[in-house]
């Protein structure tokens, strides 16, 4: 390429984020050319700070900037109910809901042997030490609805049942707000595995 | 129901070309080489959204292209609609009526055709794997959510086969076999059930058709060779428990050997004529004759699920059948399928319905009409 240097090397750090190509990253590094400094520095300093001073929680694993986060510290919230999920975004979209008021563990992944993701992989075995040392009455399992969260989720419980702890998988079915007609026919079929008395 | 018209664009050896065709049958003629099967192709493309002949979509596109694209306009119990297909190297993209089908399983079924190739004399005698894909195939075009269960099992086969290896070098938790045999059972139940199913209504079709071809001297049975001790009659759930029973006991041999050891992928099907294997002990006569009295029967069969009548392609084979089997053949399909026929030679085939077929001249990827009547 017939960049200089620090350009082309600006161009190369773009390409590294996902669903950016190789065309979009010139245009993205042109940009930052024409931006004003102080932006840009900020912006630079907005990449480094959310490296440098967000960890994962050692207790639930959530994205977080204290240690414990904010969630776990939380005393009003109830300890005895734990929403498992693949990711910290699955985090946020419980939160958004503003209805659960149990804690969360964050598990980074799904079991998947074809990708060589095995349960130790993931945050299988903080959970589990979290479920002997914790008075937990209710794991809800909320990982993905396709084969590998599934596989996931009932790992999980096998490996929970003993224990005596409720475990709970959340429903699947329709989406609100929408319409029958549209809905394809696997969603359909569980819908009205998933029915229930009125 | 039928194809009315047909376009295609860099596709194969054609650049451009645009068909009208009849109702009946149409026979496409020329020397080898000239594009006559990459035509067949292309209405089975347009049916299934993948060739027959090849899993690369690539192949399909024209030397120096970058895209192929298949359209056809037709008609369904009196509804009209386009149908198409663009391939190119971001993939593929399916529209009905205009309207892009994300999932195939949304797309495939509007179109049903069956297609006898000379490949399709094997479906006897080769391997189990010709007559898996047979039923899988038959099963989706008239049961589209047949494919999903499909599709789930084998991504789930891929993850429990490599746990399988892992566990075989200890490398892996035990626990973990349980879940994934869980999952696999619960599609391996439908897929089974499903099956049985088809093969109750196959059985039904094919046996009166055979008869017919043999002038009353055969009786044709098949038999589904499943894994697990069930009756063709047995439910989901019966399914299901036996399937169980079959992975607890193979548990220990499975974990030697690092391999998932039973389940739909593993089965066969069984033809018997006269109460013969036809497979093991029929002449080659017999293992075509069952052949095609299959394909006929899907013909029928798909009439009676769907409601209409599929879109049948001969590619070359009606030189491979003795007179009696072409005329019988011929004689199911008079006036009521649309019939596609590849050859090279017209006059060696004396029926009825060729007569009053429509011609096509085919070189070198040009089509050049010709009027009715051979």
């Amino acid at each position: 390429m017939y960049y200089p240097e620090p350009i082309s090397k600006l161009i190369d750090s773009f390409t590294k984020l996902p669903g950016i190509g190789p065309k979009t990253a010139v245009r993205l590094a042109f940009h930052v050319l024409s931006m004003k400094e102080d932006d840009v520095m900020d912006f630079a300093k907005a990449l480094v700070n959310a490296k440098r001073e967000l960890t994962h929680c050692s207790i639930c694993g959530h994205i977080t900037d204290q240690d414990p986060c904010s969630i776990c510290q939380d005393e009003s919230r109830d300890g005895t109910l734990i929403c498992v999920v693949q990711d910290p975004k699955d985090v946020i979209a419980m939160e958004k809901m503003r209805e659960f008021n149990g804690k969360y563990h964050v598990l980074h992944g799904a079991i998947s042997p074809m990708d060589g993701i095995g349960p130790e992989d993931i945050n299988v075995p903080s959970l589990l030490n979290r479920l002997k040392d914790e008075e937990v009455e209710e794991l809800i399992l909320a990982t993905n609805p396709n084969i590998e969260g599934e596989a996931t989720a009932m790992y999980i419980s096998k490996l929970v049942r003993p224990s005596g702890i409720r475990t709970t998988r959340i429903a699947h079915g329709l989406p609100m707000g929408g319409d029958l007609e549209y809905a394809d026919e696997v969603t359909l079929s569980k819908a009205m595995e998933g029915r229930r008395e009125l | 129901m039928h194809i009315q018209e047909l376009t295609l664009t860099h596709y194969r050896n054609y650049d451009k070309l645009q068909l009208q065709f009849d109702d009946k049958v149409n026979v496409i003629i020329g020397e080898n080489a000239q594009g006559k099967t990459n035509l067949m192709e292309a209405i089975y493309v347009l049916a299934f959204s993948k060739s027959h002949r090849t899993p690369k979509d690539k192949e399909l596109i024209q030397w120096d292209q970058e895209y192929a694209k298949i359209e056809g306009n037709i008609s369904k119990r009196k509804q009209r609609f386009p149908l198409e297909i663009v391939l190119s190297s971001k993939g593929k993209k399916a529209k009905l009526n205009h309207l892009e089908q994300k999932r195939l399983s949304d797309y495939i079924g509007a179109l049903n055709v069956v297609m006898f190739a000379p490949e399709d004399l094997n479906l006897v005698k080769g391997s189990p794997q010709i007559r898996r894909r047979f039923i899988d195939m038959e099963i989706g075009q008239i049961q589209p959510v047949y494919i999903y269960h499909l599709g789930q099992y084998q991504k789930i086969l891929k993850q429990r086969n490599h746990l399988l290896k892992l566990l075989q070098r200890r490398q892996a938790d035990p626990t973990m076999l349980d879940v994934l045999t869980e999952q696999l059972i619960e599609h391996a139940a439908i897929i089974l059930e499903k099956r049985f199913l088809f093969l109750g209504l196959l059985r039904k079709w094919a046996q009166p058709i055979h008869q017919g071809i043999t002038t009353g001297l055969e009786m044709l049975d098949i038999e589904y060779l499943s894994n697990i001790d069930v009756s063709e009659e047995s439910d989901k759930e019966t399914l299901r428990i036996a399937y169980e029973e079959k992975f607890s006991a193979l548990r220990t041999r499975e974990v030697e050997r690092g391999t998932t050891l039973a389940g739909p992928h593993r089965d066969d099907l069984s033809f018997y004529v006269n109460g013969k294997d036809v497979q093991a002990f029929g002449s080659q006569g017999q293992q075509r004759t069952t052949a095609l009295s299959l394909k006929l029967a899907e013909i029928e069969l798909i009439h009676k699920e769907v409601g209409d009548y599929p879109i049948l392609l001969l590619d070359d084979v009606l030189s491979e059948l003795d007179d009696s089997r072409q005329s019988h053949l011929l004689g199911t399909i008079q006036g009521k399928v649309q019939t596609f026929v590849s050859t090279t030679n017209v006059s060696g085939i004396q029926h009825d319905t060729l007569r009053q077929a429509e011609l096509f001249n085919i070189q070198a990827g040009k089509l050049v009409r010709e009027s009715g009547g051979a």
